[in-house]
């Protein structure tokens, strides 16, 4: 127990205080719309598992996802969703494809790149969302 | 020039238990001393009780590889102008216990090293009876793993290292890979065996702190892909 406290306590600090470069950051990214995406998809399981046992709490569910609040976390969540993708798609490209792109160079452009490409994609979503949220309020 | 220098602390031995830092601010730097200038100076003039690891000094041995200003360096090697501050925090290499201030216990590290059998493997006698003879190409695909100096700056940068200390680390895969693509070993198969268990390559998040920590320049993150890529067609080519 000690030692998974211990290693915990490195790793936040390390992801924290460790002065990475671009996959440093990638990394952390890739990890937090992963964390998120599947805290997500935890609830969401829940949630729906509801209408069959006990539907009134599901009733309740939806009502509390229309919340203001929540329509802003489902925009953060698209982005989640579109960078873990596009940033899994390049991973798999430069390790199992052609790893001769690990270079310095090329692993700092294509991690910008995978970020500028996720927000490209991202962003007519986000608006048109951010268009419905503002509808309901 | 003027520079703070910011050292972490830790030594049972003058019950200093607590880690904290010292500081010191040293004057008439020049841009182009290393860190490890200033930490000898400061060894030398302000406390002798400072302790470090440093053998060579030429970022050949490896001994001192260590954080500055949050990012793993040999301090040999690493020039004050390069860090682009006045400021210079010096900590130890993160997932390794310290022992004593900047110095680590190495031991897991290395016994992590010897697992993969990082030793050329052929019982044969050569076709010649004298010497295993082999191509300019076949030196080159294992050309840059051979300069690693297990000095430890990349697997200590390693958050899957810092996460779980079982899994075996950059260093170790780039010594695998040394041997694996060597066309005169014979053991690439036990080897790739070792590196596809729990603790093994698959570890790798390709977060690419080792290869831009690497003071050898090595393509680590490269060398970890084609170890997988080994295990996935079972060539070694």
């Amino acid at each position: 127990m000690t030692t998974l406290i211990s290693s915990l306590r490195t790793t936040l600090a390390g992801y924290i205080n460790y002065r990475g470069r671009e996959g440093h950051y990638s990394f952390l990214l890739h990890r937090l719309t992963g964390l998120g995406t599947l805290l997500f998809l935890a609830i969401h399981i829940v949630d729906t598992a509801t209408v069959y046992w006990i539907p009134e709490l599901y009733d309740h569910a939806i009502a509390i996802y229309r919340l203001p609040i929540f329509l802003v976390g489902e925009i953060g969540l698209v982005f989640a969703v579109i960078y873990h993708g596009v940033n899994g798609l390049r991973i798999i490209y430069q390790d199992m494809v052609n790893p001769a792109s690990w270079t310095i160079a090329r692993q700092r452009r294509a991690a910008r790149w995978t970020l500028i490409l996720s927000v490209i994609i991202w962003l007519p979503a986000a608006l048109i969302m951010l268009n419905t949220l503002l509808a309901h309020l | 020039m003027e520079v703070t220098l910011r050292v972490f602390r830790y030594n049972t031995e003058t019950g200093r238990t607590k880690p904290s830092f010292d500081s010191w601010t040293l004057t008439d730097v020049d841009p182009t001393d290393r860190v490890l200038d200033l930490l000898e100076f400061v060894k030398g003039y302000h406390d002798g009780t400072l302790s470090f690891r440093r053998s060579c000094a030429h970022g050949v041995c490896g001994s001192d590889a260590m954080r500055i200003n949050g990012r793993n360096y040999l301090a040999c090697k690493v020039l004050v102008r390069d860090l682009n501050s006045t400021t210079i925090t010096v900590e130890p290499i993160m997932g390794l216990k310290v022992m004593k201030d900047l110095i680590v216990d190495m031991e897991p590290f290395f016994e992590s090293y010897r697992s993969v059998l990082p030793y050329m493997i052929n019982d044969e006698v050569p076709a010649d009876g004298k010497e295993r003879l082999q191509s300019e190409a076949q030196r080159e695909r294992f050309d840059d793993t051979t300069k690693c100096i297990l000095c430890a700056a990349c697997t200590t940068s390693c958050p899957s290292f810092w996460g779980d200390g079982k899994y075996v680390g950059p260093a170790t895969i780039v010594n695998a890979h040394r041997f694996i693509f060597d066309s005169r070993d014979q053991a690439a198969g036990e080897r790739l065996e070792i590196l596809n268990e729990q603790g093994g390559v698959w570890r790798c998040r390709t977060a690419f702190n080792c290869t831009e920590a690497c003071p050898r320049e090595i393509h680590i993150t490269q060398a970890i892909a084609e170890v997988k890529q080994a295990i996935n067609t079972g060539k070694v080519d």
